[in-house]
């Protein structure tokens, strides 16, 4: 799951980061608002953090702009916690808000709500087959047991699972599991991958030669 | 008692009362001219009668040249025995007759109308009309004894016209009571009964009197209207500010006679309650802009922490933290700071020193301060400050020169300059300073000493909270200078400061 971070305030944005990087996101960062819409357009995010009060562009600007090219989750970081502000941020097209100062679990939680709906799951837990992956805890069961897998495993599974029945170009997937500044060790992903079918069964991804991945 | 403090029932008792003490009086006067009258109009009657019987009672009038006799020359209508020349004998009641008209001139048949009545000292009969009262007022002051003729004198018995007495009132009677003068113990007495119209002046008090009191119930009636009319802005400038107190300052009196003295009474406390709630609004936006702006830093404190804890870390990544901790909160501790000195400004507690400097050595102390900055983004300051003693608070004078210098350096082109101009105006010490910046946008120029306003909406200019200028303002303001801003786009920003020397 890759997410970008536009916030201006920059001991604000490193914690963040550093912490969704914990979580096992992808994490790109902008600190103004110009760039964040940049991002933010040219690159198929699961989720946009975004500060309302930026220098260059506002927040409000930046969600009107993108809404007319893209369905990207959006939460909204606001230090106006009035009604009037929420409401405004929700109809701008936000799909949440967290009001400042906020508790990181909480943005964790909004987080994986917003990416758990624009992918229309309900729930947090995910089953295929003998394998279940609960998104909120972030863990594995295959026939009910743990399933020890890295970060970046876990959000291969994952990834794949919430486009269950998509065949998953690699691009798609460097997209998403990778932030700016790895996207380059092209050959990562089949280690990722060859480990994650040792672990889950080797028939639990399937290869479409030429198209990506899929999970059935 | 609580009717007495009501100015709509105090109005109505003096209105009341006034209008009660016109009624009367008129009445009163009304009563007495209805009065004069009938008296005036009986009086007429009963002299016209008395004259009447004077005439017959009286010795002819003496024609002629024997004018000086004493006796008339025979007895007009008065039988005497003999043409006595002494009249102080009187005369025999058998022998006064009074002619028939003028006898017709009273009704003896009816007890109300006219009577007459003369009586003798002597003790003889009084010659009286039928219808004469039997008790007649007592007439003290009979003479006591005619003047003796051996004093030398004899009475003065020249026919002349008698001038009646005047008329009084004893009872039911009114009369005309009079000695004769040829005779001092004769009284001539015309009377007339006054029952009827006594009567009548009964009635008429009694109708002035219901008059009045219908005039009184619909003046007072409409003395309530007018006065309950009269305050009705009253009512409603109460009522709405009892509502502004209640907390709705929106609310404004609703004054459809906005011409009157109570219209400008409401257009004022309208414009007050306006001031009121703009007051509020800042103050509410104050408190919001002021939580607002420690949100952040606490956001910072809480993530870094939070995220410090989630797991084991390494000695650099807390030595992190903790400094990112620490800008945070030295953040809030400036910006408390600046909170509270505004606060003291706008309460007026502020306390500024009175000393007496000279201003542009200060501004250079200031421009020093600030070169080093200046020279790292390339910017160069001209100054051009002539010597200029003011009175006021150095330090916070200081204090906002360090901040317009620091913002026009800031905000400046690489390769710009910031022009520094001290120079004595009529009394005011003048302070500009001028950058080659990119300007201020005309919408954010009228807005850039409000409080918490940012031009570019963001936080990381200079770690400002958007309150240097309001406290630049805030300062000047309470040494009684005024501060202004001039901008245009990539032309630069002239902030002018102007001081009174002695503030």
């Amino acid at each position: 799951m890759r997410i970008l971070i536009v916030e201006d305030e920059p001991d604000l944005l490193t914690s963040l980061a550093q912490a969704l990087r914990e979580e096992g996101y992808a994490v790109d960062t902008a600190n103004n608002g110009n760039d964040g819409l940049f991002n933010a357009e040219g690159t198929d995010y699961d989720a946009i953090v975004l500060d309302v009060m930026l220098p260059g562009m506002d927040g409000w600007e930046i969600l009107r702009r993108l809404r007319k090219t893209k369905k990207t989750p959006v939460l909204m970081l606001t230090a106006r916690d009035q009604t009037r502000d929420r409401v405004k941020g929700l109809d701008s097209g936000a799909d949440d808000y967290v009001v400042k100062p906020f508790d990181l679990e909480e943005v964790f939680a909004r987080l994986r709500a917003i990416i758990r709906r624009s992918a229309n799951q309900t729930t947090n837990l995910i089953e295929i087959g003998e394998v279940t992956i609960n998104t909120a805890a972030r863990n594995v069961l295959l026939k009910g047991k743990p399933v020890e897998l890295t970060a970046r495993e876990y959000s291969l599974v994952e990834f794949l699972a919430v486009h269950r029945g998509e065949v998953v170009t690699r691009t798609q997937l460097y997209e998403h599991l990778f932030d700016e500044n790895e996207s380059s060790m092209s050959n990562l992903l089949d280690v990722h991958v060859s480990n994650v079918r040792k672990k889950l069964g080797a028939d639990f991804i399937a290869t479409r030669r030429g198209h990506g991945y899929c999970i059935a | 008692m609580k009717i007495f403090k009501s100015i709509k029932w105090r109005l109505q008792i003096w209105y009341g009362l006034i209008l009660v003490a016109v009624l009367i009086g008129f009445g009163l006067t009304s009563f007495q001219l209805e009065r004069n009258r009938q008296f005036r109009r009986i009086d007429e009657e009963l002299q016209r009668r008395f004259s009447a019987i004077t005439m017959a009672v009286r010795p002819p009038p003496n024609r002629g040249p024997n004018a000086n006799r004493q006796s008339p020359d025979r007895p007009l209508r008065i039988q005497r025995p003999e043409d006595s020349p002494t009249l102080n004998g009187g005369w025999l009641q058998s022998e006064l007759h009074l002619p028939p008209q003028v006898l017709a001139l009273f009704d003896s048949g009816d007890r109300n109308k006219f009577f007459y009545s003369i009586e003798f000292r002597d003790g003889r009969d009084p010659v009286r009309s039928t219808n004469a009262p039997i008790q007649l007022m007592e007439i003290r002051d009979f003479p006591p004894g005619a003047p003796p003729a051996e004093a030398g004198r004899p009475p003065d018995v020249r026919p002349k016209l008698l001038q009646p007495a005047t008329p009084q009132t004893s009872g039911m009677i009114r009369e005309i009571v009079q000695k004769m003068p040829q005779g001092m113990d004769t009284v001539v007495r015309v009377g007339c009964s006054i029952a009827t119209e006594l009567k009548e002046l009964q009635i008429t008090a009694l109708k002035l009197a219901g008059v009045g009191g219908v005039v009184l119930i619909f003046g007072l009636a409409g003395g309530w209207w007018l006065v309950g009319r009269a305050l009705k802005p009253v009512t409603i400038i109460s009522t709405t500010a009892a509502k502004i107190s209640a907390g709705d300052l929106s609310q404004r009196i609703d004054m459809a006679e906005a011409e009157s003295e109570l219209g400008q009474l409401a257009a004022v406390l309208n414009s007050t309650f306006a001031r009121l709630e703009s007051a509020f609004a800042q103050q509410r936006q104050f408190a919001s802009d002021a939580a607002h702006e420690l949100r952040t830093p606490v956001s910072v404190i809480l993530t870094q922490t939070q995220a410090a804890l989630a797991r084991e870390r390494d000695a650099a990544s807390y030595l992190q933290t903790v400094e990112a901790c620490q800008r945070a909160a030295q953040r809030m501790r400036k910006l408390i700071e600046t909170l509270l000195e505004l606060a003291r400004f706008d309460a007026g507690q502020e306390v500024l020193k009175r000393l007496t400097f000279d201003f542009s050595q200060t501004i250079a102390g200031c421009a020093d301060w600030v070169r080093p900055l200046a020279e790292d983004r390339g910017v160069k300051i001209i100054s051009e400050l002539s010597p200029l003693e003011i009175t006021g608070d150095p330090e916070r004078l200081e204090q906002v020169v360090a901040n317009l210098l620091t913002n026009a350096i800031q905000y400046n082109q690489p390769a710009g300059e910031v022009r520094l101009k001290l120079e004595a105006d009529n009394g005011l010490a003048v302070l500009t300073i001028a950058d080659t910046g990119q300007g201020i946008a005309p919408d954010d120029l009228p807005r850039v000493f409000e409080r918490f306003y940012r031009g570019d909406k963001s936080r990381t200019g200079g770690g400002s909270a958007g309150l240097g200028l309001s406290i630049c303002k805030s300062i000047i303001e309470a040494h009684g200078g005024t501060i202004e801003v001039m901008s245009g786009q990539n032309i630069g920003t002239t902030f002018t400061v102007r001081l009174p020397k002695q503030s």
